[in-house]
């Protein structure tokens, strides 16, 4: 190195940073939904035993069938231990001290709209998510889910007409039976882990979705998670179905009040992609993050995965991470169907002391399937933001394409962001590419938009959503919005 | 999956049984003792490498029942006779580790520059006594089992050392033959420190003789460079089928100092080779390279971390695996750039060419990165050889398998052509075109003169 | 002349099970040398790559007699060794094999396919010296790999250079004009011109006439959706020139037409 270069190198190492202040400010944008909504609710008591599982079972009064299954899941749950090798620092969870059963009290269930609880009606309101048919957005159809009960579905009636169901998961088990048996635990095995068995034993409600042959879904579907009483966790299960020729977007967004404690969030969803069908899945996280100090925030443990199974089948995850204290999360598609083709777009960001491991599986055991896995991390405060991936093809599946693109930008000297990709080949045909970057967000960029008279505040967001656009773009219009805002406030000053 | 505790519990026993019954010198048997606990210790803490070969993973490579010269005695050995050299000419120093006993050549023995110490780490010279010492005991906490167990068994070894501003343009070559009728762990140590701005050249050599027989050679690498000091490190593997290497390299550099990494994979059986440098002082530059080319059951496994802790800090990592048949490789590379570590510039790239029906291929590059003013990068691919070039070069004439071949070894130039070395550059050019075209290893040229007067030490 | 040294009959082939020859007709005699003219997507460098056993390509029909040997069955390998060379539109780069090596390989495995020792290291060196003076290329290009950061006009003469050296009896030039300039389009020309004879031929694939200024042509055949619509003598390409290729597709389309 000549004697120049390395002064405008010491030069620039001392420039105080001046982007400090501005920076720490923005993060401490608030949580908008951390309201907590005095709504009376169902509790059980904490803690967990069979008998719990069997309350919980009788309470929904399920079928014989789905007992046995929760109490195998309980019984295979209860040997096993906590998953210790994500890059995260989880605090001992007492599982004995949580509630696993809240509802909002209700009759039989709302006949109509005018039986809604009209504070519940007003807590979704305030989430932005109304639940009157004539105020819903007219291309959506939202399933609504508080603590671990499905509060309301919209459109019902007008999916029915086309042979589509959709419909919360308790009302799924009364209702269509057979088709819940057939496709229940069938991609996550209550044996997937941990948390898989967890949520199998005591799951309470959630979303399902059927979508029979040749039919387009003409809306997007959504889920809306809240989490409201205090001292329970969440646990629903989503699972969707779509059928030879079928499509569907479905969106899920999920928010929780304030709180200084932990609240344990070990969802599932499981997806079935039939013969040629699509499925695009799109999440916005937003659950409470904690406090500036780390204080409080959701732990958000979710198995979420795909099994493509018809030939040239298609799922695609979009997912926007930006909520949750501890977020251990990986959207995985198992492509088994000749031609099918994976996709997983995810933007992750965490600040203050967050802490997220998230990215996905690629199992490619059919031939000529194809993924592509773009992830952008974006760390600042003393947050610690990984992605983990994994890319496998099978010996027997030839012809086999996958792209990764995991870039990460670093927005203070105080946080970590980490890369831990594997990538499996066993296939002399396969074409796999992995590449990865890690960065600093670029003082320039910053100067020269202050130059042109946008605050740095404003030119972050800007900055980062310049990175993130490949991800946001995927997302349906109406959350893109939402989504381009989200970042904007989580990184609020963050620059470091 | 065996675990660690079974795989090792047969050499704790033996140490135990045989402790008091050999010393062959103060500061060796005093590593041996502190050895015990340690590698207690690395076998209960020991977790499986997800992300690894697990073929080759330290309680699998060390489960067989292997003898080991827990007596130190030299074993007769007729590697003159025999072996071959693949890297001839080099002109270098030389000295030969024969199964674990240490023999300098004339060169060695007693034609050193002023100011390199090239011996046995039994004869290591009193003022520096203590600095090895050190260098060969820091990695007993940190290097798991494998390392312990090389640490309670170290008997022998070799050092070289080179004085503050020693430069030496001749390689200090170091040649590893394996020749036993039986099952056996070879115990090898190679210490090389360098002080504030020395420069070396150090060559080590693998080879066997043990056709037939499985062995396992537990390697251990301790280099250490000082401030403004350079060190180039090539080491090539030319073994046989039944060999078993377990092979570690802890590297240290301070200040300014430039730490040159070559690692040649051309015959063998299975590998693990582990990196793990600690670039501790400022302004320093890494390079690290590795190529293999496997066939039938061959597997080899490298595994890295690179950790930069000084600030100004360039690493350059490049890795090529060429798999054909059954083979199997896998790569593992870690960077982590601690807190602090400003104005890193890390890269890493692992490319690698799958063309059998049941060949494999891990790798996990990752980052780990705890500082915002870096720039890392890295990039995997796995993929086959261009068809395009091949239907231009069989267009052009060329049979398909020479084309492939050609393809391979060009897929190869890269890793090849980052030896600053030259005369061992374009040796190696030669030793993998050999290897592609399938022709026996070793140099038919070079008879055996490089090793013909092996001495007993001093 | 007689002597047949290229029979193309009936030959269909495709790519990902499209077809797109269907149906080729064409007869080579040494000496001759042929224009394939056609616009964009006729099927031009299929035939080309076709003929030459690109894998890409899969024959469905037809049959390809070269000297008494059947084409089609012979591996890319055989088929330059029997004589058939093919000038690439767009050379491949392959990094990290050098030029030298690149051509020795394919010299001795050619001399290896007719029982030839392999030529010595001192008769390769002159025979490389002796053609590259053919195209006018630097000796520098031979210690570089193949094509790898070669410019437009350097590749195409790298082509015409390793048809000098392979001695081909059947040159096929695919798009050989395309990116050239003036200069380096006569100095190619000029290539391909010295190594005729009254022994080997050439098929010249284009999409313009301004090669055939230089490359006189004998015949000139009209591709056109797969099929060889028009043959002609060299006045066809003025034609062409002049009229462009509107008039052919019209009266094709409208024959195909009134065929239904």
């Amino acid at each position: 190195m000549t004697e120049n270069t390395d002064k405008e190198i010491n030069a620039q190492a001392e420039r105080p940073r001046a982007n400090d202040e501005l920076i720490s400010k923005a993060t401490s944008g608030e949580y908008k939904y951390g309201f907590v909504s005095d709504i009376d609710t169902d509790i059980i008591p904490a803690g967990l035993t069979e008998e719990v599982v069997r309350l919980i079972s009788q309470k929904k009064g399920e079928p014989e069938w789905l007992l046995d299954f929760r109490l195998k899941a309980f019984r295979y749950w209860q040997t096993i231990e906590v998953p210790q090798w994500a890059h995260l620092d989880v605090p001992d969870i007492d599982f004995q001290a949580i509630s696993y059963y809240a509802a909002p009290k209700k009759k039989e269930g709302p006949a109509s709209m005018d039986e809604v609880d009209p504070a519940l009606l007003d807590t979704f309101n305030r989430l932005g998510i109304p639940l009157e048919e004539q105020k819903v957005l007219s291309g959506m159809a939202v399933d609504a889910v508080m603590d671990s009960v499905s509060v309301k579905t919209t459109h019902r009636e007008r999916l029915a007409e086309l042979g589509i169901i959709f419909c919360s998961f308790s009302e799924a088990v009364r209702e269509y039976p057979d088709l819940v048996r057939k496709y229940l635990g069938k991609v996550v095995s209550y044996r997937d882990n941990f948390y898989a068995a967890l949520n199998s034993a005591v799951f309470s409600d959630g979303s399902f979705v059927y979508i029979p042959k040749g039919v387009r879904c003409p809306m997007e579907l959504s889920t809306y998670f809240r989490i409201n009483a205090s001292g329970t966790g969440q646990f629903e299960r989503t699972l969707i179905v779509a059928d030879d020729d079928a499509y569907v977007s479905y969106l899920e967004g999920c928010t929780a009040p304030m709180r200084d404690e932990n609240q344990l969030h070990a969802a599932i969803v499981e997806i079935i992609v039939e013969d040629r069908a699509e499925v695009k899945y799109s999440t916005v996280q937003n659950w409470y993050a904690g406090d500036a100090q780390g204080r409080g925030g959701v732990y958000n443990f979710v198995t979420k995965r795909g099994l493509c199974r018809g030939d040239y089948s298609k799922l695609s995850w979009t997912q926007v991470e930006t909520g949750s204290a501890i977020t251990w999360k990986y959207p995985s598609c198992i492509l088994a169907g000749e031609g099918a083709v994976g996709e997983f777009y995810s933007v992750a960001v965490t600040n203050n002391y967050q802490q997220a491991d998230t990215g996905t599986k690629m199992v490619h055991t059919g031939s000529n399937t194809r993924s592509t896995i773009v992830s952008k991390g974006i760390s600042a405060g003393h947050s610690e933001n990984s992605y983990r991936g994994l890319v496998k093809v099978a010996r027997d599946a030839k012809g086999v394409r996958n792209y990764t693109q995991c870039d990460s930008l670093l927005l203070s000297d105080t946080c970590g962001a980490h890369t831990f990709p594997v990538v499996d080949v066993a296939n002399p045909t396969a074409v796999v590419e992995h590449e990865a970057t890690t960065s600093k967000i670029s003082e320039q960029q910053i100067f020269y938009c202050n130059q042109r008279g946008i605050p740095t505040e404003e030119a972050v967001a800007l900055i980062v959503n310049g990175y993130a656009k490949e991800v946001m773009n995927k997302l349906p219009m109406e959350f893109a919005v939402e989504a381009q805002k989200l970042l904007a406030i989580t990184l609020e000053g963050s620059v470091g | 999956m065996i675990s660690a505790q079974k795989a090792f519990a047969q050499y704790i026993d033996l140490y135990k049984d045989s402790v008091g019954h050999v010393s062959v010198s103060p500061m060796l048997t005093a590593l041996n003792r502190s050895a015990l606990a340690a590698l207690e210790k690395a076998v209960q803490t020991f977790r499986h490498d997800p992300m690894g070969v697990a073929d080759v993973s330290a309680p699998e490579m060390f489960a067989p029942d292997y003898g080991v010269n827990i007596l130190g005695v030299r074993l007769p050995v007729d590697a003159a006779s025999s072996f071959r050299c693949g890297v001839p000419r080099l002109n270098s120093l030389l000295a030969v580790v024969a199964n674990d006993g240490y023999y300098p050549t004339q060169n060695t023995a007693s034609d050193l520059p002023e100011g390199l110490t090239v011996c046995s780490l039994r004869d290591v010279p009193a003022d520096i006594s203590v600095r090895v010492s050190e260098a060969l005991s820091r990695n007993l906490a940190d290097g798991g089992p494998a390392c312990a167990l090389n640490s309670l068994f170290l008997h022998d070894g070799v050092l070289v050392y080179a004085r503050r501003g020693v430069k030496v343009d001749k390689a200090i070559q170091i040649v590893n033959i394996t020749s036993v009728a039986m099952p056996v762990l070879n115990i090898r140590r190679v210490v090389v420190i360098a002080e504030d701005d020395a420069d070396i050249k150090v060559l080590l050599c693998d080879h066997s003789q043990a056709a037939g027989v499985q062995t396992l050679d537990s390697e251990v690498v301790t280099v250490e460079v000082g401030d403004g000091a350079r060190v180039e490190l090539y080491d090539i593997e030319e073994t046989l089928p039944q060999s078993r290497r377990y092979w570690q390299l802890f590297g240290r550099q301070a200040s300014r100092s430039h730490l040159s990494v070559g690692s040649f994979a051309l015959h063998g059986g299975r590998s693990r080779n582990e990196y793990r440098i600690d670039v501790e002082g400022d302004y320093a530059r890494t390079e690290l390279s590795g190529l293999s080319i496997c066939a039938a059951d061959r597997i080899v496994d490298n595994d890295v971390r690179l950790t930069h802790a000084g600030s100004h800090c360039t690493s350059r990592q490049l890795f090529k695996n060429a798999l054909f048949e059954n083979s199997k490789g896998g790569f593992a590379g870690k960077i982590v750039v601690k807190h602090g570590a400003m104005f890193t510039d890390a890269e890493q790239t692992n490319r690698n060419i799958v063309d059998g029906e049941m060949a494999r291929m891990i790798t996990a590059p990752q980052l780990e990165i705890y500082c915002d003013e870096v720039k890392c990068s890295h990039g995997a691919t796995t993929g086959q050889l261009d068809e395009r070039a091949m239907f231009y070069m069989q267009a052009r004439g060329i049979p398909a398998d020479e084309a492939r071949r050609m393809l391979t070894q060009a897929f190869m130039v890269d890793v090849i052509d980052s030896i600053t070395f030259e005369v061992l550059r374009q040796r190696l050019h030669v030793l993998v075109e050999k290897r592609l075209s399938g022709t026996a290893a070793g140099c038919d040229t070079c008879a055996t003169a490089c090793h013909s007067d092996l001495q007993e030490p001093v | 002349m007689s002597e047949t040294l290229l029979k193309v009959t009936d030959l269909r082939a495709g790519i990902e099970g499209k077809e797109i020859l269907r149906g080729i007709n064409l007869t080579i005699r040494p000496g001759e040398v042929h224009a394939i003219m056609g616009p964009n997507g006729s099927g031009k460098s299929t035939l080309s790559g076709v003929l030459a056993g690109d894998p890409r390509f899969t024959v469905t029909g037809g049959s390809a007699d070269f000297h008494g040997v059947d084409l089609l069955a012979l591996s890319p390998e055989d088929r330059s060794h029997e004589g058939l060379f093919l000038s690439f539109q767009y050379p491949v780069e392959i990094p990290g094999v050098t030029m030298v090596n690149f051509m020795r390989a394919a010299v001795n495995a050619k001399r290896k396919y007719f029982n030839e020792e392999p030529m010595s290291a001192a008769d390769f060196l002159k025979l490389m010296r002796q053609k590259r003076a053919v195209v006018e290329l630097d000796n520098k290009l031979a210690s570089r790999s193949v094509n790898e950061g070669f410019s437009g006009g350097e590749k195409k003469r790298n082509e015409i250079f390793q048809m000098a050296v392979l001695e081909p009896r059947l040159s096929i030039l695919d798009e050989t004009d395309s990116g050239l300039d003036i200069d380096a389009l006569r100095i190619v020309a000029g290539g391909v011109n010295k190594l005729r004879s009254d022994r080997n031929a050439t098929i010249v694939i284009t999409h313009y006439q301004r090669l055939l200024d230089y490359i006189k042509p004998d015949f000139v055949h009209i591709l056109y959706k797969g099929r060889i619509v028009y043959s002609g003598g060299p006045e066809l390409a003025l034609e062409l020139e002049e009229k462009g290729y509107d008039w052919i597709k019209q009266q094709v389309d409208q024959n195909s037409l009134s065929e239904k």
